[in-house]
């Protein structure tokens, strides 16, 4: 996308007042994204993007400009006016490139550009029509299929460079359930790093049936209960709490920062010894996958608890380098907008030994969280509410009553020592986590868990 | 640094939207509306009083919409040379093909426009003062700020996060009806929050400050308030679960009613999605409460001349004496329902189609004190900040259950911090149980942007021991 020539005079160029590194890190995207709700396509939209960021690192301080284009004297200009910025004498000068690997190698059959929009078209409306059909409760379905093809070219003043592409699908679907003056709803999607041929191993309509019948089934959902209760957590969604709760924490930036509870913990117990938590973002075509993160450092496993013991921090390039540690491939940006910043790929809990259903059937009383919309943690304490999508009462070791509106709050480290049991049915699922305004393709993972009490936040006191 | 906008590129917006438009006259389209906007911005990030990240960019993008046998297909793009031009233009052509057809699909005419154009004064969504802020300044700023707040108690021990970050923005729309108008806006944000310690606890607290230009930040206010956030939980204690009476922060409230702004929206009505579907005229709210939408706000940090498809912004008063009066519309919605658009149509980005959503959205505030509020609680919890608002209300089923944080209220007067807790309700509940707004009110980016007073709202559950 740029030439080793060029790409050598910006990083110089950024370097030349005395910054200690300089990068470039070049895109080209093009999205699309339908949308079909009240039974008809309301949207086909397309978006074509292309640009570099320049970042410059001077001691601790990052100074990062971007620009919407790949031509020369743009993107010079704006290496000159971004170094501007540093006062010292440049000593550092780029003289060598060379390219970067990376083990991640995951072909892509079904390109998204060869696939027509009539084809695309057809599976929201196999999607639709299998949640209508599903019950006569649905009232509303909405789905949408979106894909993105990117070329990413990264090289920075150690001399490192690295070609990469992206080819992402994700198919969402949320159905709406009434009955009488009751309105439930359900979400579910599939989502990979790869082309189309998602769907030749997943039919589009197993997603709209889940989403359906979570949505049908949480219409005879009762008040949730309040208070401290036991909890089961469910497979798969559920290890959103991992990575909110504590994977958040242990990005090194909140590290540096004192603004987390596993500060100084490298080494030491934080969890039950039954709990081991990993970051990967090698597993071919998951979501959270990828070859090079947003620095161009190849991807890599992480284990970040083993066994309950604190293993390792999320690094990326300037807080390993600060931390004097080694970075771990985590330095991931939004786009060519945005400043590297580390953050989680696939992150879950590893696999236990436990039956699930046993792990149920341990339950006198206690709640089964099955699904959750979301959550919010502060990391610099660790607290963290949930919101449950699918839940259910347990009495006596039986699952009963659906229930609804209820929340999870508690704290990270606590419930990392509470997790009595862990199931061996490890699941994974996608979604999209936010930080510092970006947003990054996360799967979260866990097998089902039994924590031994969480305060649940119902309406029933 | 600012340089870089003006070297970029020779061509202004008007000129590739003109351009755009030459291009796509060619084409046997029906209509057409060029979307366009461009962005100067900067961000800064404090830590420990030094320069954490510092970025500033230029940006400029078009959206195209085209209209054809009653279709609609979209296409964007940033990169604005002729090639791309030329291929965002046939992929919106394109797009359009696959889409549903339907008899309102077509461009807003100036006879729907229930505003009328130009009630509001363009100068008041700029300010001159803005650039009289170099990037040097805008440092100071910050660090002041980060100053002011660990000066303001021996707890603080740290700054979790001190962000500025502005921008300088032109929208233009210009569309196949002869509509071609713009508007430039600036804006500057700066958020602090900040770390305390005592003992064994740790709590955090932040604010913000939102204006058209950073000369207008009342830096001490943010610093006081992000502090006071943070110090007053501190030592902060789960309580046994009960039904109590909540007084709500504006911000908080406004939180809340945020989610009350997206069922409002004709959209979301027409769709089933909304739990005011029908309730035209029912008094959804206890007290005569009135909640507005003022796209003409003088302060209102989203107004704006015209909406997201053209259309005047204007003022609607959703709840009158707390009875839901009208819905919010855009062209579309409003042709499905007979009646004329709102002005309600908003784009997030030139990346975005016109949906429907709120301008700057209010409660409107009463003459009672947050004080005397206080004063007539007996015994309730006074709610400073919630947590995982998105996950934890659905606005379809209009369940909220919320992590929540704050001080216990006994007799009138504040007794000690609370934390680890949620309040839970639904939503229509909710309406019903405001029995007292206060006269504070605030308004907070979110969505749109929208304010409230503090809220006293009455038996709502809370989960803790």
């Amino acid at each position: 996308m740029i030439n080793t020539t060029l790409t050598k005079k910006i990083l110089n160029t950024l370097l030349k007042t005395g910054g200690s590194f300089s990068e470039v890190f070049a895109q080209k995207k093009e999205v699309n994204n339908i949308r079909l709700e009240d039974g008809k396509i309301e949207n086909s939209s397309s978006g074509f993007e292309l640009g570099c960021g320049l970042r410059l690192i001077y001691k601790d301080s990052t100074f990062y400009a971007y620009v919407d284009s790949l031509q020369q004297d743009i993107i010079l200009n704006a290496a000159k006016i971004l170094s501007a910025a540093v006062n010292e004498t440049g000593e550092i000068k780029v003289l060598n490139l060379s390219n970067v690997y990376s083990s991640y190698i995951t072909p892509i059959k079904k390109h998204p550009s060869e696939i027509t929009a009539e084809h695309k078209k057809e599976i929201l409306l196999s999607v639709d029509n299998f949640a209508r059909n599903y019950s006569h409760y649905i009232i509303q379905v909405s789905s949408n299929l979106s894909d993105l093809e990117e070329e990413i070219y990264i090289a920075n003043s150690e001399g490192s460079m690295c070609h990469d592409s992206n080819t992402k699908v994700m198919l969402s679907v949320s159905v709406v359930a009434r009955e009488k003056k009751e309105i439930r709803t359900g979400y579910k999607s599939l989502a990979r790093t790869s082309g189309y041929e998602v769907f030749d191993s997943q039919k589009p309509s197993v997603v709209s049936g889940e989403a359906a019948r979570i949505a049908v089934i949480m219409l005879k959902a009762v008040n949730a209960p309040s208070g401290s209760l036991q909890v089961v957590i469910g497979p798969a969604f559920g290890g959103v709490i991992f990575h909110e709760a504590c994977g958040h924490g242990l990005e090194a930036d909140a590290i540096l920062k004192d603004a987390s509870v596993f500060k100084d913990k490298i080494g030491k117990k934080i969890a039950n010894n039954i709990v081991t938590a990993i970051d990967n973002p090698t597993m071919p075509y998951h979501w959270g996958s990828y070859a090079f993160d947003g620095e161009g450092f190849p991807s890599q496993e992480n284990i970040l608890i083993k066994e309950g013991i604190l293993q390792n921090y999320i690094f990326d390039y300037k807080t390993a380098k600060k931390m004097n540690k080694k970075q771990t491939g985590n330095g991931r940006r939004q786009s060519y907008r945005d400043i590297p910043i580390p953050r989680m790929s696939n992150t879950y809990l590893a696999q236990g030994k436990e039956d699930p259903g046993s792990i149920l059937k341990s339950v006198k009383k206690g709640i089964y969280a099955k699904e959750f919309s979301g959550g919010q943690v502060d990391p610099a304490i660790g607290d963290f509410v949930f919101g449950i999508s699918e839940g259910y009462m347990i009495e006596d070791g039986v699952v009963t009553n659906p229930i609804k509106g209820a929340t999870l709050i508690g704290n990270g480290p606590e419930i990392l020592n509470k997790i009595e049991a862990i199931g061996n049915n490890l699941d994974f699922a996608p979604g999209f986590c936010g930080k510092g305004g970006q947003s990054a393709s996360n799967e979260v993972g866990q097998p089902t868990i039994l924590v031994s009490e969480i305060t649940v936040g119902g309406t029933e006191i | 640094m600012e340089e870089i906008v003006k070297k970029k590129n020779g061509k202004s917006l008007a000129q590739f939207c003109n351009d755009a438009s030459l291009k796509i006259k060619k084409l046997k389209v029906d209509e057409f509306e060029i979307y366009g906007a461009s962005s100067t911005h900067n961000e800064l990030e404090l830590f420990n009083e030094q320069i954490d990240n510092l970025s500033f960019a230029e940006t400029k993008g078009l959206g195209i919409r085209i209209f054809k046998d009653k279709r609609v297909g979209y296409s964007y793009t940033s990169i604005l040379d002729e090639y791309n031009i030329d291929k965002c233009i046939d992929r919106a052509f394109s797009n359009s093909k696959i889409t549903f057809q339907e008899e309102f699909n077509y461009l807003p005419l100036e006879r729907e426009f229930k505003n009328s154009k130009g009630t509001i004064d363009k100068k008041i969504l700029f300010s001159e003062d803005f650039f009289n802020f170099d990037i040097k300044q805008k440092i100071q700023l910050a660090r002041e700020l980060e100053i002011l707040a660990k000066k303001k108690d021996k707890r603080v021990t740290g700054i979790n996060n001190l962000i500025y970050n502005d921008s300088l923005d032109e929208v233009m729309i210009l569309n196949s009806t002869g509509f071609f108008d713009s508007y430039r806006t600036t804006s500057a944000f700066i958020y602090l929050s900040v770390i305390s310690k005592e003992k064994d606890d740790t709590s955090t607290g932040d604010f913000f400050g939102y204006n058209r230009s950073p000369g207008e930040f009342n830096l001490e206010e943010i610093a006081a308030n992000a502090v006071n956030r943070s110090v007053w939980i501190l030592g902060g204690k789960k309580i046994k679960s009960q039904v109590v009476d909540i007084v709500l922060d504006p911000f908080v409230a406004a939180q809340l009613l945020g989610i009350i702004a997206g069922i409002v929206t004709a959209d979301t009505v027409q769709k089933g999605k909304s739990l005011l579907k029908d309730r035209i005229g029912d008094k959804i709210f206890k007290g005569d409460f009135d909640i507005i939408d003022d796209g003409t706000l003088s302060y209102g940090l989203a107004s704006k001349p015209f909406d997201g498809e053209g259309v005047p912004k204007g003022k609607t008063v959703i709840f009158e004496n707390g009875i839901l009066k009208t819905y919010l519309y855009n062209t579309y919605t409003a042709r499905k329902d007979k009646k004329f658009s709102t002005g309600n149509a908003v784009r997030s980005s030139y990346k975005s189609t016109p949906e429907v959503g709120v301008s700057n959205f209010y409660l409107k505030p009463s003459k009672t004190s947050l004080e005397k509020i206080i004063k007539s609680v007996d015994k309730g919890f006074y709610v400073i900040d919630i947590i995982g608002l998105h996950s934890g209300t659905n606005p379809i089923s209009g369940q909220i259950s919320v992590g929540a944080k704050g001080l216990w209220i006994d007799k009138g007067s504040f007794l000690k911090p609370v934390k680890e807790v949620t309040i839970a309700t639904d939503l229509l509940s909710f309406c019903k149980s405001i029995d007292k707004i206060g006269d504070d009110l605030r308004f907070m980016p979110s969505g749109g942007y929208i304010g409230s007073p503090s809220m006293l709202v009455k038996d709502i559950a809370l989960s803790g021991k």
